[in-house]
């Protein structure tokens, strides 16, 4: 018998693997925006040092590097191997399907990291030791390769939410899946966003300038920069929603926290209110109330719209052919990729899981449960947290029934036909469905166990001698 | 689990050039990540060893050592991608199962390095402009951070020990038939590999700081004294150095796995043993005299490091096909020749021109006493890798929208 490619599974019962991955993502999204950002802007700050040969400049580059070299370039990049390392060990059918499908644009990538890590160093190390005109050629190549870096990711991302054409499934070719609508759409405005990012980090730089007059001035740029970026990011964020299939659209309105959306509009806001009142009055800006706005910036900013950015793919995690309890299900025969659905369906999970041991490839009473737990632990736990803490807690969706009947019908009829919306679908042979109910009553009444193996095993005896 | 199972892994995409080529650019890449590794390694050695003494010369050493481990860390991660990226798509069964094993160390990997890089950090900015005839100041957080960097190796040295043993993984999946979906174990290691690669960290900063003394011995401001110090003391590290990997060398092929049976006399173990003395010796007579220092070390023991990286290869093959039936080399090809033509395009093309520039002018800076004025000849080369970096931008745009209107 052949078997689906499903890999063990980490099951972390705190706050589940899928929050693990977000925490890290949202992290590193604040860190290399910030850091894209700041390198254009540092080719605009060094062209203008050695146009107006203005030294302090240079040394609000230099400052502000320094900081960058910790803030995105120690943070920033570790947590960027991190998602690489955290996707591979929640998801790794997730992360496999974008690497072998975009090796060489991350290998492309990766030479303009280089560039950029060299870049960084010496756009910072060498303020006074290279004569201004080298400094602005340092900082434009520094610039240029640092946003090289994210149109490659863009596209990635893009596809990882949606391959960009719908021929991509048919005749595949990297091209197809890299470039859609959305693509432009979600690099534009992350464009916008991240110029934000780094006029707000930029203030807790600008917040220690001593010279009055110097530090009005870079309030006010920063201030320009954070006012225009946030409105014409807001403005690119309707057109990035308009190119979303009407799928994601159905998702936002019924699956997300109705909190998100008031806090996207508050941050912004609260933005825009900042960076008003610095340039009105540069004295109020300093590092703690910079400091904060970054946190805010992050939290109410960020978090919601990653988190927004994970859910509207559901069920898929990957190119919408990967579901996020790492089944394939779906066939894309440009790539020769079948759907390992027919084969779920015909043999059911337990036998076709190269990682589970031989005593659960057959559903029995005596070792019903483990079985259940097995199908949950491969089939849930992406999403669903077994315990009472974490992501999305199974629990909630049976309350407090430990009915196996009533919740074995719950589950073939929603999992079973792949009707509900944002699951993915899991044709299981009736036994596994049985032993999964089984299981999940356990958990609110593990006596349910027992009771269960009492009442069938004769029945199994039966059975078992009629086989003979 | 048997090679049914293993290429059921596999991922079906398949992969977008012929498999060998991926596993050349693993090597290759791995030769230089685990370098910039030793570097880092044995540079902050130097600094805690000049933090702890009161000589001046070892001060001051451990101030630029100071620098050399703060970049080379970066340096590291950043080339670490590329072999982290191209086992991925080779060894993806591997490394997703012996990840998935050890998942909660795989999450303490990343939070353990930014610990150890800002607490490098703490070091630095304790002491970056403070005279260096002072006792240095938070030298507690330098010897955490190599600690926790040591223990950062430790763990990818266990991962990719667990990728060699699919016969276990059952084992220590469903120990006893229950599942342990906790990730919180370490199963696989071998302290005299790890050591191995660790301890290369020795004769590597050794031929470092024989091509920084050359370097520095450039500058119309050179201090003799302080570069004798330290071409001695490179010469000496390599001197030591080599034979001391020489043994742990030794150590981890006597200690091979019985499913890497006959490696340790194989031919890569002698080509490997054959490049670690030749190099050893070459370095060594290749050291320069007094105060000069020499270049040709390092870039000694950099060829010697692609040997060691392609017999470490070799014997990850050997295991995997030898023991296991699984051969990377018939992975399923998905040809994409333009994805392939604008990676080498761009590695070779803009990589090799941008960086020639950038380290042209980062080389000439560190030697001119004052502002480095490039040539007119170097301001060209710098114009021109903006011009490709831009070009490259364009084509992604017009190559974009032509795809999206089509």
């Amino acid at each position: 018998m052949d078997f689906i490619g499903l890999y063990p599974t980490w099951y972390e019962p705190g706050i589940g693997s899928g929050w693990v991955v977000a925490i890290i993502a949202t992290v590193h999204v604040l860190f290399s925006h910030t850091a894209v950002g700041a390198a254009i802007l540092f080719a605009y700050l060094s062209t203008k040092a050695y146009r107006e040969d203005r030294p302090e400049l240079l040394d609000y580059i230099k400052k502000y590097g320094l900081f960058l070299l910790i803030f995105s370039y120690v943070v920033g990049s570790i947590t960027g191997v991190g998602i690489w390392y955290s996707t591979t060990v929640a998801s790794p059918r997730g992360i496999s399907a974008l690497i072998h499908t975009f090796v060489w644009k991350w290998a492309t990538e990766w030479v303009f990291f280089v560039i950029e890590v060299v870049g960084v160093y010496m756009v910072v190390y060498l303020v006074g030791k290279v004569d201004k005109r080298t400094h602005m050629t340092i900082a434009w190549v520094f610039g240029l390769a640092s946003y090289a870096t994210m149109l490659i990711i863009i596209g990635i991302l893009s596809f990882m939410l949606w391959p960009g054409k719908e021929v991509w499934f048919v005749e595949g070719g990297y091209l197809n899946g890299f470039y859609g609508s959305n693509t432009f759409a979600q690099l534009a405005m992350r464009t916008a966003f991240m110029l934000t990012m780094t006029a707000v980090v930029g203030g807790i730089v600008a917040a220690r300038i001593k010279d009055p007059a110097f530090k009005k001035e870079m309030s006010r740029k920063l201030g320009w920069l954070g006012i225009v970026s946030t409105i014409v990011g807001a403005a690119l964020f309707q057109w990035y929603l308009h190119t979303l299939p009407e799928y994601a659209h159905l998702v936002m309105q019924n699956r997300l926290p109705d909190y998100f959306g008031p806090s996207l509009m508050a941050i912004l806001g609260g933005i825009l209110v900042y960076f008003i009142a610095t340039m009105l009055q540069p004295r109020l800006l300093v590092t703690w109330g910079a400091a904060t706005m970054v946190v805010a910036l992050l939290v109410f900013g960020l978090w919601p719209e990653e988190v927004a950015r994970e859910s509207i793919r559901k069920p898929w995690v990957a190119g919408q052919y990967v579901y996020s309890n790492q089944v394939i299900g779906r066939d894309v025969p440009g790539l020769g990729i079948e759907s390992e659905m027919p084969r779920l369906e015909a043999h059911g999970l337990l036998p076709l899981h190269p990682f589970l041991p031989e005593e659960l490839r057959e559903v029995t009473p005596e070792n019903v449960a483990r079985a259940g737990e097995a199908v949950a632990i491969t089939m849930c736990t992406n999403c669903h947290s077994l315990s009472d803490t974490g992501i999305r807690p199974i629990r909630r969706y049976i309350g407090d029934s430990s009915d196996i009947v009533a919740i074995k019908r719950y589950m073939k009829g929603s999992l079973g036909t792949g009707n509900t919306m944002y699951m993915p679908a899991m044709p299981l042979k009736d036994l596994e469905f049985e032993a999964l109910a089984v299981y999940l009553a356990s958990l609110n009444d593990p006596s349910v166990v027992a009771r269960y193996q009492a009442e069938r095993a004769p029945l199994a005896k039966v059975q078992t001698t009629e086989d003979k | 689990m048997d090679a049914n199972m293993l290429y059921a892994l596999r991922d079906p995409a398949g992969l977008p050039f012929y498999p060998v080529v991926f596993m050349l650019l693993s090597v290759l890449t791995f030769a230089l990540h685990i370098f910039a590794v030793q570097v880092m390694l044995g540079a902050s050695s130097l600094v805690i060893s000049g933090a702890f003494r009161a000589d001046p010369h070892w001060r001051r050493l451990a101030s630029a050592m100071t620098d050399v481990a703060k970049i080379a860390v970066s340096v590291a991660i950043v080339i670490g991608v590329a072999p982290l990226l191209f086992v991925q798509v080779i060894y993806d069964p591997f490394w997703y199962t012996s990840s998935v094993l050890s998942a909660r160390w795989v999450i303490g990997f990343i939070v353990i390095m930014i610990a150890a890089y800002l607490l490098l950090y703490v070091y630095y900015f304790s002491n970056y402009r403070a005279d260096t005839s002072r006792t240095p100041r938070s030298r507690w957080a330098m010897l955490v951070s190599l600690a926790l960097f040591l223990v950062a190796g430790f763990l990818i040295h266990v991962f990719t020990s667990q990728m060699l043993h699919p016969d276990q993984w059952m084992q220590w999946y469903a120990p006893g038939g229950d599942l342990d979906t906790s990730g919180a174990s370490l199963h696989a290691y071998n302290p005299w590999r790890f050591g191995f690669f660790i301890l290369m960290a020795v004769p590597a900063v050794g031929a470092w700081l024989l091509a920084y003394a050359r370097y520095l011995s450039g500058r119309a401001d050179a201090d003799l004294g302080y570069l004798a110090f330290v071409n001695r003391l490179g010469a000496r590290l390599l001197q030591v150095g080599v034979p001391l990997v020489l043994l742990l060398g030794g150590l981890w092929m006597a200690t091979l796995p019985e499913s890497a049976a006959g490696f340790g006399t194989s031919i890569w173990v002698w080509v490997a043993l054959a490049a670690l003395v030749a190099g050893g010796i070459a370095a060594h007579l290749a050291r320069g005299d007094g105060e000069r220092g020499s270049y040709l070390p390092l870039l000694v023991l950099l060829v010697v490091g692609i040997v060691i990286a392609a017999a470490r290869e070799a014997l990850r093959y050997v295991i995997l096909y030898g023991a296991h039936a699984y051969d990377f080399m018939d992975y399923k090809v998905n040809m994409d020749w333009y994805s392939t033509a604008l990676f080498f395009g761009t590695f070779a093309i803009i990589g090799g021109s941008v960086l020639a520039y950038l380290l042209t002018v980062a080389w000439q800076a560190g030697r001119t006493v004052g502002v480095y004025t490039p040539s007119p000849a170097v301001h060209r080369m710098g114009v021109v890798s903006i011009a490709l970096i831009a070009l490259w931008i364009v084509q992604y745009f017009v190559v974009g929208f032509v795809v999206w209107a089509r």
